[in-house]
């Protein structure tokens, strides 16, 4: 078989790389080494009649752009952007809602503080202002620092204008803001703690990092960035979870001619004269192409598929130390009925995502506790209820509690995690008691899933939700490091689209598009 | 001979023509006096305390026994600083600080030492791969130090300004960086934001060798080994090494005030008139400038310039009087963060600790001494603090100054200085001082597990918090660097993003302590570079 090019990974980078590929007329081939397409964005029965979104639950959201190119909705791609978006409950009972609407939930704010609920609004047009131009960043091929090429440097001028305009005051809150401890950025807006929390939340979501480390507000940013930088954070749930996502994405693919093709796993990349010229499935056949584009993590790509021998010595260093230890679960909950949270007077407070961690203290504590490598004893979740607003899900009656939980370090200090799963379904069960009292009893089926799955089922190296920390030294043109930040790497015909390269994870689409840019750019 | 009256008279006349007052006699607001001096202007130093030096100085805390009550060790005071002020001839005297010793819990011990060869063998006891990865970690380090090092001369520009000289500068930074190689690039851009832990997890295995190491990337902080940004520090130790001057670390002869007093005597020599015991209660301005200072009697002193050496909370939301300053500065000072997270154990001993683990009057005593057993030892430390308590087993960096400079202790008999982390400013319960005590029979302690005749022979011991750093070095928050040395408050963030150029937005006052770049540590560079600042905006040469 031939192909132009090898797309590795049917995640949603690799899908949207592979639809953008052939869209940009090229014939691309997606390797997926599971059953089902989707990457970490799937939908899976994971008890009977019950179906989640078993790893990440709600999307980036895609880029808007992506969702255009590909006229998605024609595939069928329905999102629902619930209201509130978020919802925390307080274990004194009381619980706070944000909404899409600054003034909404301002107003939700003059319950617990009439300094937060005034500062609101100030909040939510800052984050906007700053997403607006970060959102620039995010589509944005880093440029080559040594050979710089006008072709990058004509929107990172546009960028960089874009900065400047935004005036001094918000350009040096931008700077400042940057490297500082989400903690910090929090507090320096709001007074309330359970507030400050759910803010701080953003920060550390998928990053091995407590609300006190820095760089955290990087983090948030970039991922408010994504979204439209709304003050309540972004949630985004897909109609049939999110494998109906990357249905769509594949579909649209397939559309454009692109061959996508399931429980093929790639074996190793074909390497002549310094090359890739193609892969290897397992089984044995090999599939020529000129180029190939790993939307799997960068050490599955560069150290596993790729013979190391084609890189620099100092250059296989720099792939190992890319840090991609896990420290996110999942927990997925048959409920035999809809829970009743004491802080939540009706359930259309449950349908976006629902934030449990009281004030920073809990959170960093939660982060204490993974950092001598143990579970947390009170971890972090972030919970979705999809069968709220997607009824097909469960049977009838039934529910389905997607629970995110934080911290699970992919490197336990004692045990494994095949031993250990359940100790992680019993801290968050533990947990959602408190303010859910009688959830356990509703329980009728569970998945545990712990980065320790996420690599072995899910093939993400550490089992990072984004192939790599989101630390200040992988962002950008540094990742995953420098010199492989532009999709590229130094062997021809490889190129990188995971997660793992800028604008990073999130169910964004951002990485495949951008790779695609520049795939198409070398290929024609 | 001049009659009293006269002379008063004279000082009074004198008073009116003042062309800078500098506020604060600690090194940096020496440092700038003695520029400005230099330059043609009469300058006068007011220092609140009774002695000169601000934290760095030397007092007899206890008979007999002369203490570098603060800051203990001299690491990079700028050798520009060194020629043009001649401080060798004004008594500056620079001894070597050689090695770090750690203890281990397990009876073994970590000695490095100057002595190269012998720490590569010390180092290979404990893992072969990281004494042949010590070396090449030396190379990078003063690759990057190379690199880094002329940021500390240099004011910050503004890269929010249209000024083109500064945006020239950080373009010609861009150029620097460009021409790094790609692994260059690589590790600075590591250091500039990673933790030290997790930068020497790339490249070193043996624990007690990280955590030691990592523990300068924490001093003065309120972070942790496994806190982003803290890996910058880490070039501190490779930035004296390329200066051929001195080791990166040392002692000064007479303790740390030495050095402040060798600066106060290059001031006088210019023409500096220095006062001590004496307080600035406020600020005074006229026509939207400052005019002077007023002291706590009431008597004012007129000057057209004001450089403030203390830390930005006191100088503009005590000293500025309300309405001098625009409402936005304000905010960006009320939002510097101190949060001072160390305190210090001073004591005078008659006789000198003796290791578990190594025992006797060895060598090893005379360099620092680190409790630093584990990576987890220091972020455990860490751990107590951010939830206001101070650590159960601190981070601890001792030195013996008199083993190697002993004129400070009468004979036979020794001084011993314990920098502790961690003492957070803002404890949960209770208050520093009655919790002072206890803290300090917690070092104590934690000393003791190690040498256990330590207890025995302490004859006196003092011990300040940062409550106690903040009440007599008005060091507010008992930060030792007047402000947390963190990323987002560094360089053109430092202290106020937009104000890190040593000016403020009121006229003729400007800031010249280690609220601003390059930060803290008796560096002088903040003091120097005020200086030449003021005198870019006013010209060299007395007033008319």
């Amino acid at each position: 078989m031939k192909a132009d090019v090898v797309v590795i990974g049917g995640g949603p980078n690799g899908l949207a790389a592979a639809a953008l590929l052939a869209k940009g007329g090229l014939k691309p081939v997606v390797l997926e080494r599971r059953e089902v397409v989707g990457g970490a964005a799937v939908t899976e029965e994971f008890h009977p009649g019950f179906r989640a979104s078993t790893v990440a639950h709600t999307a980036g959201p895609l880029r808007p752009s992506l969702v255009a190119a590909l006229d998605l909705q024609r595939h069928g791609l329905e999102w629902t952007l619930p209201e509130p978006r978020v919802f925390a409950p307080h274990p004194d009972g009381r619980g706070l809602s944000l909404f899409g609407d600054p003034a909404r939930s301002a107003s939700e704010l003059a319950r617990f503080s009439a300094p937060d609920a005034a500062r609101y609004p100030a909040f939510h047009a800052s984050l906007g202002r700053l997403s607006a131009v970060l959102g620039r960043l995010l589509e944005l091929t880093p440029p080559d620092v040594e050979r710089p090429d006008l072709r990058d440097l004509f929107p990172l001028a546009g960028f960089g204008w874009a900065l400047r305009r935004l005036g001094r005051e918000d350009g040096q809150d931008l700077l400042r803001w940057g490297p500082m401890a989400v903690a910090d950025y929090a507090q320096e807006w709001f007074e309330t703690p359970l507030l400050a929390a759910v803010i701080a939340a953003r920060g550390i979501q998928g990053m091995m990092a407590g609300p006190w480390s820095a760089g955290t507000t990087a983090n948030l940013l970039l991922q408010a960035a994504a979204g439209e930088g709304n003050g309540a954070g972004s949630t985004v749930l897909v109609k049939g979870g999110l494998g109906a996502l990357t249905s769509a994405l594949a579909s649209a693919a397939r559309g454009f001619g692109a061959v996508v093709r399931t429980r093929a796993s790639v074996e190793r990349l074909l390497q002549r004269d310094g090359a890739v010229t193609g892969v290897v499935l397992a089984g044995g056949e090999e599939i020529e192409a000129r180029a190939v584009a790993a939307a799997v993590d960068p050490q599955q790509a560069l150290l596993r598929l790729l013979d190391p021998v084609a890189l620099d010595p100092d250059d296989v260093q720099r792939v190992r130390n890319f840090r991609t230890a896990g420290m996110a679960s999942k927990l997925n909950l048959a409920l035999s009925g809809l829970p009743r949270l004491r802080a939540a007077s009706d359930e259309a407070s449950l349908r976006g995502r629902i934030h449990i961690g009281a004030d920073i203290d809990t959170l960093e504590r939660a982060f204490d506790d993974a950092k001598y490598g143990g579970i947390s004893k009170r971890p972090y979740l972030d919970i979705t209820i999809p069968t709220l607003s997607d009824p097909s899900l469960a049977p009838a009656g039934q529910h389905v509690m997607s629970v995110y939980v934080q911290y699970t370090p992919f490197k336990l200090k004692a045990g494994t995690w095949p031993e250990r799963a359940g100790e992680v379904a019993d801290a968050v069960l533990a947990l959602l008691e408190e303010y859910a009292p009688g959830v356990r009893s509703l329980v009728v089926g569970q998945q545990v899933l712990t980065p320790w799955h996420l690599e072995t089922t899910y093939g993400t190296s550490g089992g990072h939700p984004s192939h790599g920390e989101p630390s200040l030294d992988q962002l950008f043109l540094a990742r995953p490091f420098l010199g492989f930040g532009r999709y590229r790497t130094p062997v021809r015909g490889l190129y990188l689209c995971s997660a793992g390269t800028h604008p990073g994870g999130g169910v964004t689409g951002g990485p495949g598009m951008n790779a695609a840019r520049e795939i198409l750019h070398d290929l024609s | 001979m001049i009659a009293p009256a006269v002379s008063y008279r004279m000082a009074a006349r004198m008073a009116a023509c003042y062309d800078a007052i500098v506020i604060g006699g600690g090194h940096n607001g020496l440092v700038s006096a003695a520029y400005l001096a230099r330059a043609g202007k009469k300058v006068l130093v007011l220092e609140r305390r009774h002695v000169l030096g601000g934290a760095a100085v030397t007092e007899e805390v206890f008979p007999g026994f002369r203490v570098s009550v603060c800051s203990y060790v001299v690491s990079l005071l700028r050798p520009e600083i060194i020629r043009e002020l001649d401080l060798p001839r004004h008594g500056l005297e620079i001894l070597p600080l050689d090695g770090t010793f750690t203890p281990m819990p397990n009876g073994d011990h970590l000695w490095r030492m100057s002595d190269h060869a012998r720490t590569r063998r010390e180092i290979y006891r404990h893992s072969p791969v990281d004494a042949e990865a010590y070396d090449e970690y030396a190379r990078a380090m003063v690759e990057m130090a190379r690199f880094v090092k002329p940021i500390l001369s240099m004011v910050p520009p503004d890269p929010f300004s249209y000024d083109v000289k500064g945006l020239g500068r950080l373009a010609g930074l861009g150029q620097r960086f460009r021409k790094l190689t790609r692994g260059q690039q690589h590790s600075l851009l590591q250091l500039m934001t990673m933790s030290a832990a997790d930068l020497l997890d790339q490249w070193f295995e043996t624990d007690v060798l990280k955590a030691t190491m990592s523990a300068s990337g924490i001093i003065g902080t309120f972070l942790g080994v496994r806190s982003p940004g803290t890996a910058y520090v880490l070039l501190h130790h490779y930035m004296g090494e390329i200066d051929g001057a001195f080791r990166s670390w040392g002692f000064s002869r007479g303790g740390t005030g030495a050095i402040s007093l060798a600066i106060a005597g290059a001031a006088r020599e210019a023409g500096v008139e220095i006062r001590t015991e004496a307080s600035v209660a406020r600020i005074k301005t006229r026509g939207g400038r400052v005019a002077g200072v007023v002291l706590p009697d009431g008597d004012e002193i007129d000057a057209g310039l004001v450089l403030s050496s203390v830390d930005p909370r006191i100088t503009f939301q005590k000293l500025c009087e309300p309405g001098a300053l625009p409402a936005s500065f304000l905010e960006g000072v009320s939002r510097y963060k101190f949060r001072g997270s160390s305190g210090k154990v001073n004591l005078a001993l008659d006789g000198l600790p003796n290791f578990t683990c190594l025992p006797g009057q060895g060598a090893h005593l005379r360099g620092a001494m680190s409790i630093s057993p584990s990576v987890e030892y220091m972020e455990r430390a860490y751990d107590d603090a951010k939830y206001g308590d101070f650590s159960r087993r601190p981070y601890v960096d001792i030195v013996i100054p008199s083993l190697t400079d002993p004129s400070v202790a009468p004979p036979g008999k020794h001084v011993l200085s314990c920098f502790v982390q961690y003492a957070p400013y803002k404890l949960r319960e209770g208050t520093w001082d009655e919790k002072r005590e206890a803290f300090g029979d917690t070092v104590i302690d934690t000393l003791a597990e190690y040498a256990p005749n330590l207890k025995q022979i302490i004859l006196h011991r003092q011990v300040l918090t940062p409550l106690d750093m903040e009440r007599e070095w008005s060091l507010s928050e008992g930060n030792i660097f007047q402000g947390e040395l963190s990323l987002e408050q560094l360089f053109f963030l430092r202290p106020v993003p937009g104000w890190a150029r040593y000016r403020t937005p009121l006229a003729g006052l400007y800031m010249c302590g280690s609220a601003t770049h390059p930060g803290g540590g008796i560096m002088g560079a903040p003091g120097r570079l005020a200086a030449l600042e003021v005198l870019k905006d006013v010209g060299h040469g007395g007033a008319r």
